[in-house]
């Protein structure tokens, strides 16, 4: 507990604070582009937020939950968990963002829009009503399509970021529909109170129907088929530090919603009658594993590669709902959904911060670009090593354990076939991510590219990556503790 | 008892024949005619000037923007004026005036950014000063 | 005083320090790493000198000193430990004291002649000693198979160390196969050894179950053990032959012997730890170690007898007609390794052990005396290129004699007593009640014949007669650093066999056999009385003196340095004088045979190239039709699947938009009818 309870929407406040003072900032010197305090104020804004997150985790502010505002925000360890990713994901962003955006104009703008979209999943993680969610999801949404589009006169970005916006608009109709049909039969919003109502509802098809149309607007945040078709463009077109941003964090956020949504409003035990939702998820995680890798294998282009990659990682976390069939330990995989997440978290972000040192390199996109670029930023490449072999599952990173503890909870919860599609999606994933490491590491370099310069934040910012990732093999111990406790608090 | 969605099922069908089997129809019964005055867009029977796409100003966007923003504000600020009083008394000036406060501060920042940003200085588009440059 | 034996893993661990400072600091280091591993070997053997005095004073030890895997769960415990014993003390201490001598000599053989790489050589050689090492005092089959593997690879990388050349890579890759192809077999041993007793510790103090004392009692019917179905006996013999194949690759018995001439491309100094020492030694080290089990199986006794007596025979010849000075001494080698098994499986435990010690000795100092010699010949081997070397340089042909006449087992010298021991023991027992010990016993004696004849012919070719080359007329002069480690070992070669006079004691009835008090006096299970006991009481061995046993033991040492004799003076008498005759051509279609060591390695290649290869070549082809057939159309389903999702990422975002609200239908719509929402 905290007083005064409103403190423990700390991290969230802090973010919105931090974009207020760069509004402040803009505002008081428009025309320039004072480049190292507007990173600076945007990266101390997000570690300052994650501290307090952090420090509210430890310190066990989320348990038992504090609900503010009669229930529509609730600050628990799951929100505080997955306010770590976001913040910790931001910072690293904001970070590499100083090099990358480097003589561009509007430099402002971009990060009031990454600490706005920052707020709003921020927000998401805590969203105690389908109302708040629905707010959030948009806050967080609508600066993303403008920093997709940020690079203005790049026809590739102003593309993406069109696409994502429209897709966006029509899977946000499709989410709000689809509150709409779930308030129709509950007659609340606020998602302690749908749970209650919706047990042996009248109108099992319009409740079936909302519950598939919620599921629909999470599967567009995670980039899960069939909302995903956003995801390769939006990444590929987008500066590369905003993929990052997107691939990690705003997928984060969309499942934390998804987690708390899915769980608490609709209790399978519950909803069984109106609509399995966990076969709905189990069939999307497996179409959304299979679709990604599969994709990810003919890819040419690096960042491509990434973006389909990152959709099918949206299937491996999908498991974590998937598997909750009521059998077998739903903590264990529900955290273990969280905990992939953060491991994530740093290993994608970190491979798209590799790629935007790639592109402020001025090396081509594919792979074969990538040649020998081990001879002339080793250390660099050895970090982008750890996050391929890292993604991919082997233990050279945390990815290794996070994805173990995903496939172990399925095993455990009697979806066995859920654990052996991953694990053969990932043995796939080893051949393309592999790739990359063959280009960088054993073949000819390529003529002409030349890495001259060496961008020290956005080198501090792939390196912090790389070294996380390696550090959560052994000290995710430490961390999934609270992501156990937190799922099981949220389920029970 | 039937079920009432055969009956939904069956509206369904004929609101989709109706205008199908009339269009088929007066495609096969019509003489075909082409001519370019029939393509063409109708604008109350004026001769139509120009392209269907034109590219209105950026401002008229910024302000309609602006001004749904404080609209909304408006429609929020209404019903907190109304409850001020009652508010006040029971739960203290802090807890009511105070986030009115905030929202407001919040919306000012916004405003004056947009401001200080040029969003409502009228820019003309650089058509229009090249038009107004061969004026004078 | 116990206290002392907590240092003896230091006795391994040395060497692997001098391993790791030659790997990264040789090449800033005044002799490249040498001084390291000279000192490192120094410390080894006084620590093993130590360790042998502890022992003495009857403080045998056992100890674990890691479990790797071990706990409730599981039903055995995979550890490492020492066992420091009457045997393995006084194996390390050889090993020690070698690999001293090998350190010294290296610095002549190899930095005074300014080769490349020193420190990766001295780096390999640290890595060598310290697996030997370890090796050697193991306190269970596990732990001594992992270290023999690293004995393996060492000798893989010593061999091949001038990779450069054609000849030593391959010698190597043919050392590594070979000695690789038997340890499978051991590898399939130590997991019987698991399988049926549940551990693999060879015993020793405090221990109290050890393997070959289970099986003892299994035997006795006072244990019950896995034997997967076969008879107790039937059981340890598999057991006990599946180890010996990798004892025989090791060690070079026949059929695996072949690699073992052709190791000698690498450098001389590691020929002399590879045949003195370590790699070969480490072969029947092992079956001495675990004797206790061996002895448990008359099957087994007598495979091991008939291996080495045959071995002892089959390579004796084939050294007779070589041409260049190592390869009699690689034959050699294999002959001595031979007549070791011999013993081993003859019943004369500490015979073997005996043999196993002065061939040690002496055989190192062969090896260094060649090395000196082809120091001096400019790395020329060729024999029939040299001749009066003995004028130029005495302190290496006396030492080199001095070994010679220990090989050849001329007495006094030590390889006449420990050899009349081998043939002694197996006479005694083959007389009595196994006289298939007694076909082992006839070629073992037939070749100390040939061992007489191939010595004296090398010593006569090298060092006697007119120089038959330039090299041989001015040859190289060698140092300190060579004659050092010589003057040792000859002293030692001459003189080592006062360690177990038996013939001696039993003519004058002074207790003056010390190997065999030494060796009798083990810790319990572990003592050649103990296993005396099993070779009578189980294996059946018995025994027997028709002349009285004075008289036997004096008939046989008479045979057999007659035929010794023999031997020698056949040689003399033909190549000696200034120029001597290639006699061997006299042979005729024999001397291709025997030069062609009787097609063994011709047969082996067949068995390799024809017959593997073409299997291999079958499986290939199931391979590449069949389940590279269903590998590549898996993996061509995989990309032709992942290029069709790609198409359907056209671009378009209306596209997008449709299949985005199709895909949401298709879910509704499904779920809608399975969960009767229209119903």
């Amino acid at each position: 507990m905290i007083t005064p309870e409103w403190a423990a929407a700390a991290p969230t406040l802090v973010l919105g604070v931090t974009a207020l003072v760069l509004f402040a900032f803009d505002s008081i010197d428009p025309e320039s582009s004072n480049n190292p305090v507007l990173a600076g104020i945007a990266v101390v804004g997000s570690l300052a937020a994650m501290g307090v997150s952090v420090a509210y985790l430890v310190a066990g502010v989320g348990d038992p939950a504090v609900e503010l505002y009669g229930g529509q925000l609730v600050v628990d360890g799951m929100a505080l968990f997955f306010q770590v990713i976001f913040t910790s994901v931001t910072a690293l962003v904001a970070l590499a963002s100083y090099d990358y955006l480097e003589d561009m104009r509007h430099q402002a703008e971009y990060y009031i829009l990454l600490l706005l979209a920052a707020t709003g999943m921020s927000l998401m993680a805590a969203a105690g009503s389908l109302a708040v969610g629905f707010v959030a999801l948009e806050l967080a949404s609508l600066p993303s399509y403008g920093l997709v589009a940020f690079l203005k006169q790049n026809r590739g970005s102003a593309e993406a970021g069109l696409k994502y916006f429209l897709i966006g608009a029509l899977s946000s109709a499709v989410f709000a529909y689809g509150i709409s049909l779930v308030y129709a039969v509950s007659g609340s919003l606020l998602i302690d109170a749908v749970a209650g109502s919706v047990r042996n509802a009248g109108q099992p098809g319009v409740l079936g129907v909302g519950v598939l149309m919620v599921l629909g607007g999470f599967a567009f945040k995670t980039a899960s088929v069939p909302f995903h078709f956003w995801a390769p463009e939006a990444y590929e077109g987008a500066p590369a530090p905003i993929s990052a941003f997107l691939s990690s964090a705003s997928k984060a956020a969309g499942f934390a919603l998804a987690f708390r949504v899915m769980t608490v409003a609709f209790p399978i035990e519950g909803v069984v009658g109106a609509v399995d939702w966990v076969l709905a998820v189990q069939v999307l995680a497996v179409v959304t594993m299979t679709l990604g890798n599969f994709a990810a294998a003919t890819q040419e282009n690096v960042k491509r590669m990434l973006a389909y990659s990152s959709v099918g990682h949206a299937g491996y976390v999908l498991i974590g709902l998937a598997a909750l069939t009521g059998t077998g330990d739903g903590g264990l995989v529900l955290g273990a959904g969280m905990i992939h997440l953060l491991v994530y978290g740093f290993m994608n972000t970190g491979a798209f911060l590799f790629i935007a040192l790639a592109e402020y390199w001025g090396v081509g996109r594919t792979f074969a670009d990538y040649n020998g670029l081990a001879r002339r930023a080793p250390l660099a490449c050895v970090a982008m090593t750890v996050f391929m072999f890292s993604l991919a599952g082997l233990p050279v990173g945390g990815g290794f354990v996070s994805k173990y503890y995903l496939f172990a909870g399925a095993v455990n919860a009697g979806v066995w076939w859920l654990a052996l599609v991953g694990a053969v999606n990932s043995a796939l994933s080893l051949f393309y991510y592999s790739r990359v490491v063959k280009a960088m590491w054993i073949e000819e370099p390529a003529e002409g590219v030349d890495v001259s310069s060496y961008p020290s934040t956005l080198y501090a910012a792939v390196i912090t990556a790389a070294v996380v990732t390696v550090v959560l093999l052994p000290a995710l111990g430490l961390f999934s503790g609270f992501a156990f406790d937190a799922a099981a608090a949220v389920l029970f | 008892m039937s079920n009432p969605w055969i009956a939904i099922g069956a509206l369904t069908l004929v609101s989709i024949i109706i205008p199908v089997s009339m269009v088929v129809v007066s495609a096969l019964l019509r003489p075909s005619v082409p001519e370019q005055g029939k393509t063409a867009v109708y604008e109350s029977g004026e001769v139509p000037t120009g392209d269907t796409r034109i590219r209105f100003n950026i401002q008229y966007y910024m302000v309609a923007l602006l001004f749904v923003v404080f609209d909304i504000e408006t429609v929020l600020i209404f019903p907190w004026t109304v409850i001020y009083r009652d508010g006040v008394q029971q739960f203290g000036m802090a807890q009511t005036l105070v986030p009115m406060l905030v929202f407001i501060g919040v919306l000012v920042v916004g405003l004056a950014w947009a401001w200080r940003n040029g969003a409502v200085q009228w820019v003309k588009s650089t058509r229009a000063r090249d038009t107004a440059g061969s004026t004078e | 005083m116990a206290e002392i034996t907590a240092f003896a893993p230091a006795i391994a661990v040395l060497p692997f320090v001098s391993f790791l400072v030659a790997l990264f600091a040789g090449k800033y280091l005044p002799k490249k790493g040498a001084l390291a591993g000279i000192l490192a070997m120094g410390g080894s053997l006084v620590l093993s000198l130590l360790m042998l005095y502890t022992v003495a004073t009857g403080h045998a030890h056992q100890s674990t000193l890691y479990t790797w895997v071990g706990g409730e769960a599981v039903p055995y415990e995979l550890t490492f430990g020492i066992l420091l014993d009457q045997l393995s003390t006084l194996m390390l201490v050889i090993v020690s004291l070698i690999s001293f001598l090998v350190h010294v000599f290296s610095l002549g053989y190899m930095n005074d002649e300014d080769e490349g790489g020193l420190p990766r050589y001295y780096a390999e050689l640290g890595l060598f000693s310290a697996s030997m090492l370890g090796f050697v005092f193991a306190d269970n089959l596990l732990m001594a198979f992992m270290f023999f593997e690293l004995v393996g690879l060492c000798s893989y990388l010593l061999i091949g160390f001038w990779f450069r050349e054609a000849g030593p890579p391959s010698a190597a890759k043919k050392a590594f196969l070979v000695t690789r192809f038997g340890d499978y077999f051991f590898l399939v041993g130590v997991v019987a050894v698991f399988a049926t007793f549940g551990t693999a510790a060879f015993g020793g103090p405090g221990v109290e179950e050890s393997f070959p004392h289970l099986a003892e009692l299994a035997l006795d019917g006072e244990a019950s053990v896995n034997t997967f179905g076969f008879a107790p006996r039937t059981w340890f013999t598999i057991v006990g032959l599946l180890v010996l194949g990798g004892v025989m690759g090791k060690s070079a018995q026949f059929p695996f012997h072949t690699w073992l001439p052709d190791a000698m491309e690498g450098p001389t100094p590691v020929s002399a730890l590879i045949h003195a020492a370590t790699m070969v030694a480490a072969g029947v080290y092992l079956v001495a170690r675990m004797y206790g089990f061996y002895a448990l199986s008359p099957t087994a006794l007598a495979v091991i007898a008939f291996v080495g007596g045959f071995t002892a025979l089959f390579a004796a010849t084939m050294g007779v007609v070589k041409r260049e000075i190592k390869q009699v001494l690689a034959y050699s080698t294999i002959s001595q390794y031979g007549y070791i098994m011999l013993a081993l499986g003859g019943g004369g435990y500490v015979a073997g052990v005996f043999h196993l010690t002065t061939h040690a000795v002496f055989k190192a100092l062969l090896f260094l005396g060649a090395g000196s010699v082809i120091i001096a010949m400019h790395h020329n081997e060729n024999m029939w290129d040299m001749g009066g070397l003995k004028e130029e340089m005495p302190v290496t042909y006396y030492a080199f004699l001095s070994g010679s006449l220990a090989l050849a087992g001329i007495v006094p010298f030590s390889g006449f007593w420990s050899k009349d021991e081998v043939l002694f023991e197996t006479l005694i027992h083959g007389l009595g009640d196994s006289p298939l010990l007694l076909g082992a016993y006839a070629m073992g004696l037939l070749a100390v014949f040939f061992t007489g004849f191939y010595t004296f012919r090398m010593v006569l070719l090298t060092f006697h007669g007119e120089p038959r080359s330039d090299t041989a007329r001015d040859p190289h002069g060698v140092r300190w650093k060579v004659k050092g480690p010589l003057a040792v070992l000859g002293a030692l070669a001459a003189v080592a066999g006062v360690i177990n006079l038996a013939p001696v004691a039993e003519l004058t009835g002074a207790h003056i056999d010390f190997l065999h008090s030494w060796l009798f006096h083990g810790p319990e299970g572990l003592n050649g009385e103990h296993y005396e006991e099993l070779l009578e009481g189980v294996a059946g061995y018995h025994a027997a003196y028709p002349l009285g046993e004075t008289l036997t033991m004096l008939a046989s040492a008479a045979v057999s340095l007659g035929l010794a004799l023999a031997g020698a003076g056949l040689a003399v008498a033909l190549y000696r004088g200034p120029e001597p005759v290639e006699h061997t051509d006299k042979l005729g279609a024999l001397k291709t045979v025997l030069f062609n060591n009787y097609y063994q390695d011709e047969y082996q290649v067949w068995l390799a190239e024809g017959l593997t290869a073409r299997v291999a070549r079958a499986a290939d082809t199931v391979d590449v039709s069949i389940v590279d057939g269903v590998v590549n159309f898996v993996s061509s389903l995989s990309l032709f699947t992942g290029d069709r999702l790609r198409r359907v990422q056209t671009g378009i975002v209306s596209n997008y938009a449709a299949l985005l609200t199709l895909g949401l239908t298709l879910l509704l719509v499904a779920f809608g009818v399975m969960q009767g929402w229209f119903l």
